[in-house]
């Protein structure tokens, strides 16, 4: 029911709706943003990817052959942008780190720090389910509509993930 | 049962990590930043040329690459877009007269219009272009048709010079040179197609209307009372073409909409052209006068017949050739724009003679 919204709302937003493809972009704008922060670092540059991915999928709307799995689609182009930001940010980054480090300076930093490298030692596609389980709440089918996978594929990649992330945080001594 | 326990404690902590409060996306405010794709949006991005912008550029790649181009096909796809940029919509931001005027001509089916095509020197004021004699200050009538295509005729003293034919249901166009015999053809692929239908009527007012513009107040031509705007460079118009092949520096138009017809009555318009391969080397000013004869009259199906007339041959680069100042040839196919050795073989048999 939702593919054939979406498809609706594609085709209107092709056809001089601005409206349309504003309602795409509330239905999608979290999921993106869940998206791009589990590929960048900092959630209001998570927050430029999604829009930056917004405006990307509105240039090549036109080239989207199955409008019903505009889902996937942008959330394909979403990773894309964030992955050219995450690229962009370490070009620039990387000398000043070299200097400073980033060591934790209090007990809850370093919880945050163990975290944080939990999630990182992720594949990406593992990584990705979790935010977008974690972020805001979305439920097995959103995730799987906005990745194009079955709710099956879904449940067995959060499983395998948070496997992952209670192994290492144990074995780093994770305070629970 | 391990995985259920480590569920206990990992998804609060992870909830605690990553959870954020649901943010309410504000497309006023994205619009405001991304500007162009708004405008994208309330232009309707299947009619949109943004998107379509680089498609002028595969297109020529597709012309000058491919191992079967003939320069007849080039020229015939530059006319065809000559033909269809002409200023044949009208400007304007959207205001009572204009929504009203876009949405009637995308109603309309068919047109006649007439009119005249002059090409002139730039600097030189009022000098007409001659080719071999010709002078080229053309009468012009075109038919436009939604189903069938678009012709357009262009005569010198009643003589018939050029027609050049884009049949959209067969996805051809066809140029006819008459005095000389001569003919260039072509068939369209999806791509071309699709930007030849970004060029129809419809398309062009589109364009027109992401270009700047003013109001130019109320006339009347021939007892009917018209409304005038004028319109300047679109940067889509001039984005259109690689520089060395057609250098579209500016457009400047007039289009005067009848108030009750709420269509176009008379549209002119202003094209300048740098130093191209399709302007054979020169600098050039192209005044277009189009002046709406006919709405939704029904038109023969043969106006839009793509045949050649029989003892028509096609005409090919040399044709072209000795038409492009000697000056140029070299920087042209240096450019890659025509063979270097063409060039230099017919300099070479030119010293022999």
């Amino acid at each position: 029911m939702r593919d054939l919204e979406d498809q609706i709302l594609v085709q209107r937003a092709l056809q001089a709706d601005p409206e349309s493809f504003g309602e795409l972009c509330r239905r999608y704008y979290d999921s993106l943003v869940a998206i791009a922060n589990s590929i960048l670092p900092d959630h209001q540059l998570a927050e430029d990817a999604a829009q930056e991915a917004l405006a990307a999928a509105c240039r090549d709307l036109a080239k989207l052959k199955k409008p019903e799995r505009f889902g996937p689609w942008i959330g394909a182009i979403c990773r894309n942008v964030a992955r050219d930001m995450l690229r962009q940010l370490r070009k620039h980054q990387e000398p000043v780190e070299a200097h400073t480090g980033n060591q934790p300076d209090c007990e809850e930093d370093e919880r945050e720090a163990i975290l944080d490298q939990a999630l990182q030692q992720l594949p990406q596609h593992l990584r990705e389910v979790i935010y977008l389980r974690f972020y805001n709440e979305m439920s097995y089918e959103q995730i799987a509509k906005v990745l194009g996978a079955t709710e099956q594929m879904i449940d067995g990649r959060i499983r395998r993930a948070k496997k992952k992330i209670a192994v290492y945080l144990k074995r780093k001594g994770f305070r629970r | 049962m391990k995985q259920e326990n480590d569920n206990q404690w990992l998804d609060p902590v992870l909830e605690q990590y990553i959870h954020r409060e649901p943010e309410q996306f504000d497309f006023d405010k994205w619009a405001e930043n991304y500007p162009e794709e708004a405008r994208m949006l309330r232009n309707g991005i299947e009619h949109s040329s943004r998107s379509e912008k680089t498609k002028p550029y595969k297109i020529w790649r597709f012309i000058m690459e491919s191992k079967v181009t003939r320069y007849s096909a080039a020229a015939v796809i530059v006319l065809a877009m000559a033909v269809l940029l002409s200023p044949f919509g009208t400007p304007g931001n959207g205001g009572v007269v204009l929504a009203d005027v876009q949405q009637k001509i995308a109603d309309t089916e068919t047109m006649i219009i007439r009119g005249t095509k002059t090409f002139m020197r730039t600097g030189k004021d009022d000098e007409v272009i001659e080719i071999n004699g010709l002078r080229c200050e053309f009468d012009l009538v075109k038919y436009s048709s939604k189903q069938l295509g678009l012709v357009e005729e262009g005569s010198v003293d009643g003589k018939l010079i050029y027609r050049i034919t884009f049949n959209r249901p067969k996805r051809q166009a066809v140029l006819v040179l008459p005095p000389w015999k001569k003919y260039g053809a072509m068939a369209a692929t999806d791509e071309q197609m699709r930007l030849m239908e970004n060029l129809s009527p419809e398309g062009i007012i589109n364009m027109l209307l992401a270009g700047d513009h003013k109001k130019l107040g109320r006339d009347k031509i021939d007892g009917v009372e018209v409304e005038g705007f004028e319109f300047q460079q679109p940067d889509l118009f001039v984005e259109l073409f690689p520089k060395p092949i057609f250098d579209i520096q500016t457009l400047e138009g007039r289009a005067w909409i009848g108030i009750e017809e709420q269509l176009p009555i008379w549209v002119e318009g202003d094209f300048f052209f740098g130093k191209s391969l399709l302007t054979l080397f020169n600098e050039v000013r192209l005044h277009e006068v189009n002046v709406v004869d006919k709405y939704d009259v029904e038109l023969d199906d043969r106006i839009f017949d793509t045949d050649v007339p029989e003892g028509y041959t096609e005409f090919g680069l040399s044709d072209i050739l000795p038409f492009i100042p000697t000056e140029a040839k070299a920087g042209a196919a240096a450019m890659g724009i025509i063979p270097a050795g063409l060039v230099f073989w017919r300099r070479r048999r030119k010293k022999k003679l």
